[in-house]
């Protein structure tokens, strides 16, 4: 028997509602929104993240920021599924009235902080992650940053800092999936190609970070990563985890493909796309989360 | 191409002398010493007065390194935890440096931030345009949600530790160097007026902010050698500007000038120009600053202003050409 595979139908079903939202109103970057889909499924509704839909401002929460602002369409059906707004609410994504914009906003409920300039979810973390301790709590910090991303500078600030603070609470993810916006990372076939990563985890150990390194698009590997995260006192290092995954992953019109940073399929493109995942199914349908993986 | 020859000897630099940035410093340690929620963070920037928070706050003092992006970030990620924070470094490095996280980590989240910069202006005279803060009015006031202060003085700066903890708000401040000599000792003020009347004239109205206030009162008195009674303003917070006493005060003049040790282009004089088009005040204004350039020149604070028209010939020389130019009495 498939134990994950009540999240393998929400994470399809996240895919079809990020595709659907975004062909409504021909906006949002889906490629992103599914190379980092598993991972936020398993985030949120695997039982890894504490939080409490009910009070999104919960003290006992922990903290999760989308450093990668602009995979804010992947993370509305995942925050919806979990119970902190409606899903209707994603039928009027970035529509007028709607609290639910290209980028994670700081006002949605279950978003902690305004992102979708690079470089700053990094150093907020640190700023949070120092600031509990403080506090003598136990909350931990989660930051997802996509690896076009760390071409920002202001990472490795964060990360030097971090380091040198030990912060033992804080959890970086870097959802590896070898493109930026227009080129790819650490390979070169064009001149659009921007600076390579690798050795990306050498990098972050030197740092002083613990590495580990998954398949992003396998709930075993993230389950068997994030296990021991509570235990994790003792170690002086925040975790740093690569996240290998593929843009687009789901649809062969865009996996691992240039250009489709943010565009929207439209005619054939569209109907080969629905006719690979289909359209969203009803959300009732899917089983509520599990408590545990 | 020709290296120009110094023409005078290089002047001893200044000592350390306990400023403006250490009166608030001080006030501020009172204030955290009772809040273990109120928050230092340095980027590698020191001052004697600096240092009780390092050695007595455990907890309440950070130092990020020459890492000012960092330093906003993680002033951002403590704010959002309920903390008081304030960020220190000098003042470009508070400002340009870190525009867009000023703009996101602090004020799009509306969260209680304080930026403290030394060396507003010129302070940092020969160091260069990397130093100079001729820029920082206007980039700072056109942020929402933003309070600046711009204080002329070290009680101006002690009483804005007190104000700037319970606004509680993303701020501001640009604090000029030491050894700038204390104008409001003993005054009784009242410092949530952002603006202090600072000399009663009756012809002509001088408007200033920080180091120009002492550069104003030097020009009112030799104005008053000439019969022309000319009164000074301190612009002290230059947003939001107290725009209801600003201009209760300067109906009573015919002539209003601004003075800033900074670019013309959107600084305070600007910020006054606006007000009074909104409003429609008709009353002749002249604005004084720094025009549309860098300074490289050397030899110190009063050869940039001699320089620049910022000396007190030169600011009497501007107001003279623009009263006769504007058939002005």
């Amino acid at each position: 028997m498939d134990r994950f595979a009540d999240l393998r139908a929400k994470a399809h079903w996240v895919r079809q509602k990020v595709l659907d939202m975004a062909v409504r109103v021909h906006s949002g970057h889906i490629s992103t929104a599914y190379s980092q889909c598993e991972l936020l499924v398993a985030l949120y509704l695997g039982g890894i993240l504490r939080y409490d839909p009910a009070d999104d401002l919960w003290d006992g929460r922990d903290r999760f920021i989308l450093s990668k602002g602009q995979g804010g369409i992947g993370l509305y059906p995942v925050l919806a599924q979990a119970g902190f707004f409606p899903v209707e609410h994603l039928d009027h994504f970035t529509g007028r009235g709607s609290h639910l914009g290209v980028h994670a906003e700081w006002q949605i409920p279950g978003v902690e902080v305004l992102t979708g300039s690079l470089g700053h979810g990094l150093p907020i973390a640190t700023g949070k992650a120092q600031a509990l301790l403080n506090d003598g709590k136990d909350n931990l910090v989660f930051c997802l940053l996509g690896d076009g991303e760390l071409h920002e500078g202001s990472n490795w600030e964060a990360a030097l800092f971090a380091g040198h603070q030990g912060y033992e609470n804080l959890i970086c993810i870097v959802d590896r999936n070898n493109q930026a916006t227009l080129g790819k990372l650490d390979s070169y076939d064009s001149r659009r190609d921007g600076p390579g990563l690798n050795p990306l985890g050498d990098k972050f150990r030197a740092f002083g970070f613990e590495v580990r390194e998954i398949d992003g698009h396998s709930f075993e590997e993230i389950f068997d990563c994030f296990a021991d995260l509570r235990d994790r006192r003792g170690t002086g290092k925040p975790l740093f985890v690569v996240s290998n995954t593929l843009k687009g992953k789901g649809l062969s019109l865009m996996e691992d493909q240039r250009m489709w940073h943010y565009r929207v399929p439209a005619g054939a493109d569209l109907e080969r796309c629905l006719a690979e995942i289909g359209s969203p199914a009803d959300v009732a349908e899917l089983s509520t989360p599990s408590a545990s993986y | 191409m020709t290296v120009p020859v110094a023409d005078a000897p290089p002047q001893p630099s200044t000592k350390f002398i306990y400023g403006m940035r250490d009166q608030f410093f001080d006030a501020l340690y009172e204030i955290a010493q009772t809040d273990r929620d109120l928050v230092l963070i340095s980027a590698d920037n020191g001052a004697p007065t600096m240092d009780q928070f390092v050695d007595n706050l455990p907890g309440q003092f950070y130092t990020v390194g020459i890492a000012e992006q960092q330093m906003i970030g993680m002033a951002c990620g403590m704010a959002t935890e309920g903390k008081m924070v304030y960020t220190y470094a000098i003042a470009p490095f508070v400002t340009t440096r870190v525009h867009e996280q000023n703009k996101l980590d602090i004020c799009a989240m509306n969260l209680p931030i304080v930026n403290l910069g030394v060396g507003a202006g010129y302070a940092y005279d020969i160091m260069g345009p990397t130093h100079h803060t001729v820029e920082d009015i206007t980039i700072m006031r056109v942020l929402p949600n933003l309070t600046v202060f711009s204080p002329a003085d070290g009680v101006t700066a002690g009483a804005l530790a007190e104000i700037s903890y319970r606004l509680r708000s993303p701020q501001y401040i640009r604090f000029d160097r030491s050894g700038i000599p204390d104008i409001y000792t003993g005054w009784d003020l009242d410092f949530e007026e952002g603006l202090i009347e600072t000399r009663r004239g009756a012809d002509v109205c001088l408007v200033a902010t920080g180091i120009m206030v002492h550069q104003a009162l030097e020009v009112a008195d030799a104005l008053a050698e000439r019969g022309v009674q000319a009164a000074v303003v301190d612009l002290f917070r230059l947003k939001p500007i107290n725009e209801q006493k600003l201009l209760s005060i300067l109906a009573r003049f015919s002539k209003v000038v601004t003075l800033e040790e900074h670019l013309l282009a959107g600084g305070m004089g600007s910020a006054l120009a606006e007000i009074f088009v909104d409003r429609g005040v008709t009353t002749p204004l002249l604005r004084i600053g720094q025009n549309d350039r860098f300074v490289f020149e050397l030899g110190g604070r009063e050869v940039i202003w001699e320089k620049s028209g910022l000396d007190v010939p030169g600011i009497l020389r501007q107001i003279d050409d623009w009263s006769r130019e504007r058939g002005l009495a």
